[in-house]
């Protein structure tokens, strides 16, 4: 098994009105995950738990060795965070956030922070209070990534930007993954963003883990397979099958666990199968997340 | 504790409000410059000008430093670096309290100065004006444990009103004391078992209350 860079095991906190319930998180070094689920699902709650910021009540969490929270000034030398609600001192500039940070971490690299600097087209000495949106967040971003983080955690860094400066940070930030191999935990309830930049992909829903694999993966076992049923006929009962749509005549089943056989098997019981339609992420969220709430309503 | 960090989180404050505390100083000084022109309506004028001065910039500093770095959002920028919450709070207190002490100590040599040097002010101002100075930061610490453990600006300001209510009481007070007021329009310094009782009543109160602030601040598990 590779060195796992982040691993959660049982971790529960609970609100007066949120629980996260025994979330169990393995994210191997070197690897890019996805994490999705929507507003309020347990993402945010997930990472502060994972920087120490909020204590889990139960569980063990470890970040790249070490014990969260007890050891966190030794994991945080190694990790980059950005998140949504990440702002820098308005009245600085970007050049003393820069000097600030460096003297904070020894690993930071100056020639590497110019390069981003440039890449991002962002000036240092500019104030904070003068930037865009989107620069903001390419200025956080620049601060956490020429600290040359073992670990980048980004929680929900695209959110609040216009399409235009979304599409610039996320092309800007791939740009910079293809770099150097790096663990990333992204964490966002945008699925496009997600699945352009990862290889691995979580789904959590009101505080679990609904689903975890590989995107490759998640996305081959997911398809959905329209089928013209003869009058008179069930729609076949297979397994795997998560949901189903559209008519009794022309049913449309969504699987989570696609197998060839499995056309095979609706052909048998007389179905004509009509197509077998591969699933986007967020397609494959949706239905999970309809999937899941379904058999366990709030 | 990771004091480096401490240090360089102090820092920061410093470089993010040394306008602010440095601005205090000189108009802290016009207000004795005020006190000086020997008119009675002016000399009151100044004493409220000054104490003004005072706390706005030490409430100013403890809204800046503590709530503003909250609402502002810069927190979750800071407890992303290697620092744990209780090395955060100790910044935070520090901080308030050392940078503070610079216009505080400066306004306090200014007073004590023109007590002193300025024709026809009684010395017998100077145990009295220690006094209050001391109470000032008695009140700073106040509202920053206020701010540090409420994280309210409601609080917060509340805590300010309750200072400056206090100051003048507890001005009125020691002004009306028996064992200081025989000496205050004097001209040398009684220096009475009750100035000291007094001043170390305000120091054990300035101990206490910074103290049981980081005490309280430590065991919290969710900084955000």
């Amino acid at each position: 098994m590779s060195e796992l860079a982040v691993h959660f095991e049982g971790v529960t906190k609970q609100y007066p009105l949120f629980t996260l319930d025994h979330i169990d998180l393995a994210l191997p070094a070197g690897c890019v995950m996805g994490f999705i689920g929507a507003n309020g699902a347990g993402k945010s709650t997930t990472i502060r738990i994972l920087m120490g910021l909020v204590h889990q009540d139960r569980g063990a969490v470890h970040v790249l060795g070490h014990a969260m929270p007890r050891e966190q000034v030794a994991a945080k030398l190694d990790i980059g965070f950005v998140s949504e609600d990440t702002r820098l001192y308005r009245a600085a500039t970007l050049a003393w956030h820069m000097e600030f940070i460096r003297s904070v971490f020894p690993r930071w690299d100056q020639a590497y922070a110019q390069q981003l600097l440039r890449r991002f087209d962002l000036r240092p000495e500019q104030k904070i209070k003068g930037l865009s949106h989107g620069q903001r967040v390419k200025a956080a971003l620049l601060l956490a990534l020429a600290r040359r983080p073992r670990l980048l955690v980004l929680d929900e860094p695209t959110t609040g930007l216009d399409p235009v400066a979304r599409r610039e940070v996320l092309g800007e930030l791939m740009a910079v993954l293809a770099d150097e191999e790096r663990t990333i935990l992204f964490s966002s309830h945008n699925t496009l963003d997600v699945e352009q930049i990862s290889d691995r992909i979580v789904f959590i829903d009101r505080g679990r883990i609904m689903d975890a694999d590989d995107k490759d993966v998640f996305l081959d076992r997911w398809r959905r397979l329209r089928l013209v049923m003869p009058p008179d006929a069930a729609v076949p009962r297979l397994p795997g099958i998560v949901e189903v749509g559209g008519s009794p005549r022309l049913p449309v089943l969504t699987t989570n666990h696609f197998d060839t056989a499995m056309v095979s098997l609706c052909q048998e019981t007389g179905a004509t199968v009509q197509a077998v339609d591969c699933m986007t992420l967020e397609e494959i969220f949706l239905a999970s997340v309809q999937n899941r709430r379904e058999g366990q309503p709030a | 504790m990771n004091t480096s960090m401490v240090r360089r989180l102090i820092l920061k404050d410093w470089y993010l409000n040394r306008w602010m505390l440095l601005g205090s100083i000189p108009a802290g000084l016009i207000s004795l410059g005020i006190i000086l022109t020997g008119n009675k309506a002016a000399f009151l004028l100044g004493v409220i000008l000054l104490v003004m001065i005072a706390v706005g910039v030490g409430a100013q500093l403890v809204m800046e430093t503590t709530l503003y770095e909250r609402r502002e959002q810069t927190l979750a920028f800071v407890m992303s670096l290697p620092v744990s919450w209780r090395e955060y709070t100790a910044a935070k207190i520090v901080a308030n309290l050392v940078l503070f002490l610079l216009p505080w100590a400066a306004l306090l040599a200014g007073a004590l100065a023109l007590i002193l040097f300025a024709p026809g002010v009684p010395h017998g101002f100077v145990p009295y004006v220690v006094i209050m100075a001391v109470e000032v930061l008695v009140s700073i610490c106040l509202i920053v444990a206020t701010a540090l453990i409420s994280e309210s600006q409601g609080w917060t300001t509340a805590a300010i009103l309750m200072a400056t209510l206090g100051i003048n009481g507890f001005g009125y007070y020691v002004a009306h004391n028996a064992s200081i007021a025989t000496g205050l329009w004097g001209s040398s310094i009684h220096w009475t078992a009750t100035v000291s009782v007094l001043l170390l009543a305000e120091f054990a109160m300035i101990g206490l209350t910074l103290g049981l602030t980081f005490l309280i601040q430590s065991r919290r598990t969710d900084c955000l």
